[in-house]
């Protein structure tokens, strides 16, 4: 186990910001940590990395107590921070040159170059930080992040200033990091659609409690949240040969809206579809899933 | 490298690669300038002598140099934070001790590159009188305290008020107390609070050894205890700007 | 009433013959003193003896001598201000018996280069004749405070070193070096 918190509480003078955060964060795994502003996921980060000490509560990371071993902790994991600050007077190689140092890494400037090519930054070594846009920074940031090797990768809102390609590739990375190199991932978002793409298990908190944790398939089919799609199909098509796992909801010339259960898997839905005659052109998804079980989650809490 | 040597010397290389840092540079290169062809142009109704210029001008060196401190100081920790870079060295495997002596270092480069900066004006109002090498030699010995003292309270301040402009006025308005003997002149601190003051004062202690080097040629014997005050401030300002580091929160 | 104005007027006559009287009976010496620099520059120090003696045969009271300076280069005539050549300005003496001497030394720190005249002044309380020295010349030569030719190029090569590493740091960040 990469990250376990159980029960954490946290108090910042008298107010309890973290009332009770459970996590767990396995080896290889992408987990999405989300929640409303000001719900203490940062808090809770700040606790993961050792920064600041929990009330009460276990909290482990990569099996050490990240307030009493913060020093080893930080050497074997990497965070980018929501506001990404560098020194920008700096060129982007000689500040990675300069932060590997720190961790006691041998880079040279081809490892350097090698790193940023990674997170998309070919090329880009010898300018000077303050000559980069929001996403470039974005990218340093992770390339920072990735620099000592990191067995677990702390990313707050990672995509941020990022356009839709380079959101991919940086997902690429991840997913690359998580794959085929064991990397757990601890991802802090607001984007849901990161979420869906990225992650295997999710954390929702608000106001510093855990709302619900789990896989995110369990989590949608326990809440039996449904997905919605709008499909374009073959004119004529009788809504009456529908399989069982697709629901119609509406119906406007050629355009069908339908839904369906989250814990099936979307690809099956359609391939019965397409056996039963009816002819898929194209298939967007509409919401429910994800972002149905997040609001209804939060939504509740709020209520109550 | 030792992470306290790479923290010192990304803090020297931001004083001499940025240009915010060079800009500082200029600015008290200028003043310096300014002030010593102020002196030149005296030269015909001077009423000072060689060694009361040599004393004007490590005078305003210190100040200058205890000027740039508090700017860098203030910015040292606060400045960071500000910027978002605080947040990767905190998750550096660095200790909180290892970065507040990285910053202490990089005053240390700062106050250096400001000794050497002022060295030719000091050899080019003092060459022509007999105390140049004791200028010198105490311009090192009593602005490394008095400086350095200054850099790190504005590094303490910096850690615990959390934002530039609040460390930056605090520093600005105890350097301007302290350096009040500058301004006011001698007339103003013969009153018993104004003994008081200087005598206790590490600003006046470096002053009034300045005066008494250079301009009364006394001994070092004669100077101890000033030399005392000045050590007591470095050490003072250096024990809160580590426990300031050190409690400081995220 | 005749006899009023005439007893009256050789009253006051008497009492004027009385004060200069009194004026006469104060004299005032000046010298230099021997281990004086034969020829002075700004910034060392030169000392004078005075003797202030009472010649008369009554008592003077509530003397102050003083010490004035002026500088006389010609077309430069005017008085100095002796704030920063001398904190020994002036002495007083209560009371100077007839035939008693104060001696009186005035030390002084060449400020400014220039021809200069000393001179001592006294008065008493009763008459308020000023009496004065005879007066002291003295030339003071000029000494640079600073060496103009160290100062310019150094005035102006410091801050031009700093704008040349503002101009190395744009080109580096310009070429990318």
């Amino acid at each position: 186990m990469l990250v376990e918190i159980s029960k954490l509480k946290l108090n910042l003078g008298a107010h309890a910001v973290l009332r009770d955060v459970n996590l767990t964060l396995q080896k290889g795994q992408i987990y999405g940590l989300l929640g409303p502003n000001g719900a203490g996921k940062s808090t809770t980060i700040s606790v993961v990395t050792g920064l600041r000490a929990p009330t009460s509560g276990s909290v482990r990371v990569l099996g050490l107590d990240p307030a009493a071993d913060a020093l080893h902790l930080h050497s074997r994991i990497g965070v980018l921070a929501e506001q990404a600050g560098f020194y920008d007077w700096m060129s982007a190689g000689d500040y990675l040159l300069w932060v590997a140092r720190l961790y006691q890494k041998n880079l040279d400037k081809p490892g350097i170059a090698r790193l940023m090519g990674r997170v998309g930054l070919d090329g880009q070594s010898p300018a000077p930080i303050d000559t980069y846009s929001r996403g470039m920074r974005q990218r340093l940031g992770l390339a920072r992040a990735l620099i000592n090797q990191p067995e677990l990768l702390i990313l707050d809102e990672p995509t941020n200033g990022l356009d839709p390609r380079g959101r991919r590739e940086i997902h690429d990375v991840l997913l690359d990091l998580s794959v085929n190199q064991g990397v757990g991932i601890l991802l802090c978002t607001h984007l849901l659609d990161d979420v869906d793409r990225l992650c295997t298990r999710i954390g929702i908190i608000a106001q510093g409690r855990t709302l619900l944790e789990g896989s995110i398939a369990d989590l949608l089919s326990a809440q039996r949240a449904a997905v919605r799609y709008r499909l374009r199909v073959e004119a004529g098509e009788a809504a009456q040969q529908l399989p069982a796992e697709i629901t119609l909801l509406a119906r406007a010339g050629d355009w069908w809206h339908v839904e369906i259960a989250s814990h099936i898997e979307p690809a099956s839905a359609w391939r019965k579809l397409l056996y039963s005659g009816i002819r898929i052109d194209e298939i967007h998804r509409e919401g429910g899933g994800l972002e149905e079980l997040y609001l209804a989650v939060t939504e509740a809490k709020e209520a109550a | 490298m030792n992470p306290i040597t790479l923290i010192a010397r990304k803090e020297a290389g931001e004083l001499l690669m940025s240009g915010r840092g060079l800009a500082w540079l200029l600015a008290l290169s200028v003043i310096m300038s300014v002030l010593s062809l102020l002196l030149v142009s005296n030269t015909e109704l001077s009423l000072l002598d060689n060694a009361q210029v040599v004393y004007m001008v490590m005078g305003t060196v210190t100040a200058l140099g205890a000027l740039l401190a508090v700017v860098l100081g203030s910015d040292a920790v606060a400045g960071e934070r500000e910027r978002g870079s605080l947040m990767p060295l905190l998750l550096a495997p660095v200790t909180p001790s290892q970065i507040v002596f990285g910053k202490m270092g990089g005053q240390v480069a700062g106050w250096v590159v400001m000794y050497l900066l002022s060295l030719p004006y000091v050899w080019a109002v003092g060459s022509s009188g007999q105390n140049l090498t004791q200028a010198v030699a105490y311009l090192a010995l009593f602005g490394t305290p008095v400086v350095l003292g200054f850099g790190f309270l504005g590094i303490a301040l910096s850690a615990r008020l959390r934002s530039v402009r609040s460390a930056l006025l605090t520093s600005l308005i105890t350097l301007m107390l302290l350096a009040s003997p500058l301004l006011l002149g001698p007339s103003l601190r013969q009153s018993a609070i104004g003994k008081l003051f200087d005598a206790v004062n590490p600003f006046s202690a470096a002053v009034n050894s300045f005066d008494s080097v250079v301009i009364d040629s006394q001994p070092l014997a004669m100077q101890i205890n000033r030399l005392a005050i000045s050590l007591v401030w470095l050490v003072l300002t250096a024990v809160f700007a580590i426990r300031s580091v050190r409690k400081m929160e995220i | 009433m005749k006899k009023i104005v005439v007893s009256l007027l050789l009253s006051l006559s008497l009492l004027g013959l009385g004060n200069a009287w009194a004026v006469d009976s104060l004299n005032i010496s000046l010298a230099p003193e021997q281990a004086n620099p034969p020829s002075p520059q700004m910034g060392d120090w030169l000392k004078f003896h005075s003797v202030i003696e009472n010649s008369g045969s009554q008592a003077a009271h509530g003397v102050v001598a003083w010490i004035s300076l002026v500088q006389v280069d010609p077309g430069h005539e005017q008085p100095v201000d002796l704030e920063d050549w001398s904190a020994h300005k002036a002495v007083t003496q209560a009371i100077l018996q007839p035939g008693q001497q104060v001696k009186v030394e005035w030390p002084m720190r060449l400020i400014q280069a220039g021809a200069y005249r000393v001179v001592i002044s006294a008065v008493d309380r009763e008459t308020g004749h000023v009496m004065t020295s005879p007066f002291v010349d003295f030339q003071v030569r000029r000494k640079p405070v600073v060496d103009s030719g160290r100062i310019l190029p150094v005035a102006l090569g410091v801050p031009m070193l700093v704008l040349g590493m503002m101009a190395w740091r744009r080109y580096r960040r310009r070429t990318g070096v």
